[in-house]
């Protein structure tokens, strides 16, 4: 086992990662950017290390700095949390070459799974459905019109060089689609500088399901369920539960079984998140696998019972499983709602700054993960994370109830939270069906209209 | 001294609620003397080592308190040398010469113009040299050589010309 590990990280999920550890009885190493120097997580660390100024790219995700820290520090494995570095293969290969044990997937793995095409390859190659489309450039308008017609309208046109929702439209129609393939280029040629367009299918109101996977290195690979992240805006989650209100049992075990032969087809190990998309009409498809301890990974902690970023921990140790496939048990319905500054009614804008009155929601069944405190100022160089709220109780319509009341009971001034967009939402007669999708928060909470959504964090 | 072991002692005060440790090694011919919960810093353990430990903070305590220079061995209030401080840009470990043959790149009493190297901080295998920023004469030198440093960790007061 180790004995002392450094998280490369801040915030909410280095407090997350000191507490696995000191439950583990492994000494901490915290290192922070000057920006950070008086959060009270700190305080948490058997030891702390200045690695940088504010600025990121010169403190979190410097390499150097980091792992000069780690040798100074004598940590034996580096914690990377989510964000950052956590999916840089580079950086879990730096670890390697320098004998530290870097906790989640081997470096080619992280690679692998990194590059989308390679990710899709390996799905098929496990028998894993995905979003039908040109595999590769579509060159000229006659070789558009056939495609669309072997996938089916409608058709979603994307730029090459594109991403983020950017450079995107749909055709559900031939006359569309010569129009959009030729608009779209010369939008690309314009944005991008580059006027490669590929085809998609266009999955139109899907839902976002994800399946946790936990993997060994002895090659068991365990599903824990899945976990719904539909209410989103502009690719970022703001609503996350489990069990997804869209599954049928036997829809549900078979994306799970889905997600263990990808993470088996990628020799994966330790924590990981395989993403799907989910259509109105109940098919799935595969979107990416996220090689990371996810931010939403509590929700799956609280209906199964178990502490995922001690299993990272253990498994990275070269631990085996200590349970089977049956021994995970589902149990009621959790729900997460993420606390962001940022002011809803202002079009999202971050709300950093001095946080004069922090008093956090309590009571049965609530479990409230942040490192904000009363007093506590958000920096303005990081994410405006300032916690994560979660529920669980028997049912969805009884975590429903806790969450409203969870949330009238958080106390936040200064700067402004998402806290009345989640209460919004809660009450929406869409969310509370559980007919609810991707498109769901920009239709009824947003001026701009729906895009499709497929990159998220 | 082994940084651990300091680091223990300290673990240690903290659980058994002391607050003065004195330690004298004939063999290392060190004297170190740990004290916790001074006037100014209630939370902040004092290290004080004759030579050895650097600043860094060891204790788990809030780390504001790395940044002060701990290096003044008296504990009554001692002559502060006054100067300007020259922090460490990097976290690695402090040299103050090329090679542990070679003399110190400088030391108390010595002028330092601008661009001058003043020590080596050495990160993943790298030495970078660190540079002085400004022209002036070396008050203290606030690291012990090979000891740890952090990013804006105090290295050197100097008092500028």
């Amino acid at each position: 086992m180790f004995r002392r590990v450094l998280i490369a990280n801040r915030g909410e999920i280095a407090q997350r990662v000191i507490r696995a550890c000191r439950e583990l009885g492994i000494e901490t190493v915290a290192v922070y950017s000057a920006a950070d120097a008086d959060a009270l997580y700190l305080r948490q660390a058997d030891q702390t290390i200045c690695i940088g100024p504010a600025a990121s790219s010169k403190s979190y995700l410097d390499i150097p700095s980091i792992i000069a820290a780690a040798e100074v520090a004598d940590a034996d494995a580096i914690h990377p949390g989510y964000g950052f570095l956590s999916e840089n293969d580079h950086f879990a290969e730096v670890c390697k070459s320098c004998k530290i044990h870097f906790i989640g997937p081997e470096p080619a793995t992280i690679a692998m799974v990194g590059d989308k095409v390679q990710a899709r390859e390996i799905a098929k190659k496990a028998g894993v459905p995905v979003v039908p489309g040109s595999d590769g450039k579509v060159e000229d308008e006659q070789r558009a019109t056939a495609l669309a017609q072997k996938i089916g309208y409608p058709i979603m046109i994307k730029a090459a060089a594109g991403g983020g929702g950017r450079g995107m439209r749909v055709a559900r129609n031939e006359p569309s689609l010569i129009a959009g393939f030729h608009a779209a280029r010369a939008e690309a040629e314009a944005a991008f500088g580059d006027g490669t367009v590929y085809f998609e299918k266009f999955i139109e109101n899907p839902r976002h399901i994800e399946v946790q996977i936990l993997a060994d290195k002895f090659g068991t690979v365990l599903h824990l369920g899945e976990r719904d992240c539909s209410v989103q805006r502009r690719h970022q989650k703001l609503i996350e539960e489990s069990p997804s209100p869209s599954l049928t049992p036997e829809l549900r075990a078979e994306i799970c079984a889905a997600a263990v032969r990808v993470a088996h087809a990628a020799n994966y190990t330790n924590a990981g998140t395989v993403e799907f998309l989910l259509g109105r009409d109940g098919k799935y498809y595969f979107i990416e696998v996220n090689a990371r301890i996810q931010v939403e990974h509590t929700v799956t902690e609280l209906v199964t019972g178990l502490d995922l970023v001690q299993q990272q921990i253990l498994i990275a140790a070269g631990e085996k499983l200590a349970f089977g496939q049956d021994d995970v048990r589902f149990q009621g319905h959790a729900l997460e709602c993420r606390i962001n500054a940022e002011d809803p009614a202002r079009d999202f804008q971050p709300s950093p700054g001095k946080i004069d009155l922090f008093v956090p929601p309590g009571g049965p069944g609530v479990r409230l993960d942040s490192h904000c405190y009363s007093g506590y100022r958000i920096p303005s160089n990081y994410d405006s994370m300032i916690g994560k709220l979660l529920v669980h109780r028997a049912r969805r319509d009884l975590s429903i109830r806790t969450m409203l009341r969870a949330l009238d009971e958080f106390v936040i001034e200064g700067p402004k939270t998402t806290i009345p967009l989640h209460r919004d939402i809660l009450s929406h007669s869409d969310f509370r069906s559980g007919d609810h999708d991707t498109g769901f928060v920009e239709r009824y909470f947003g001026a701009h209209p729906a895009i499709p959504v497929r990159e998220t964090r | 001294m082994d940084l651990k072991i300091v680091q223990k002692l300290i673990n240690l005060m903290e659980r058994g609620g002391v607050h003065e440790l004195e330690l004298e090694d004939q063999k290392d011919g060190l004297k170190l003397r740990l004290k916790r919960g001074a006037e100014s810093a209630p939370a902040a353990p004092v290290v004080q080592l004759m030579h050895g430990a650097g600043p860094m903070n060891m204790g788990g305590m809030a780390p504001a308190a790395a940044a002060g220079p701990a290096a003044a061995p008296a504990a009554a209030a001692p002559a502060v040398p006054q100067g300007k401080p020259i922090t460490s840009p990097m976290v690695g470990t402090f040299y103050r010469s090329s090679s542990p043959e070679a003399e110190p790149f400088v030391a108390v009493g010595t002028k330092i113009s601008v661009d001058q190297t003043l020590c080596i901080i050495e990160a993943m295998k790298v030495m970078n040299e660190i540079r002085a920023e400004f022209a002036g004469e070396i008050v203290q030198v606030l690291v012990e050589n090979g000891e740890p440093v952090e990013f804006g960790q105090p290295l050197f007061l100097v008092k500028p010309h």
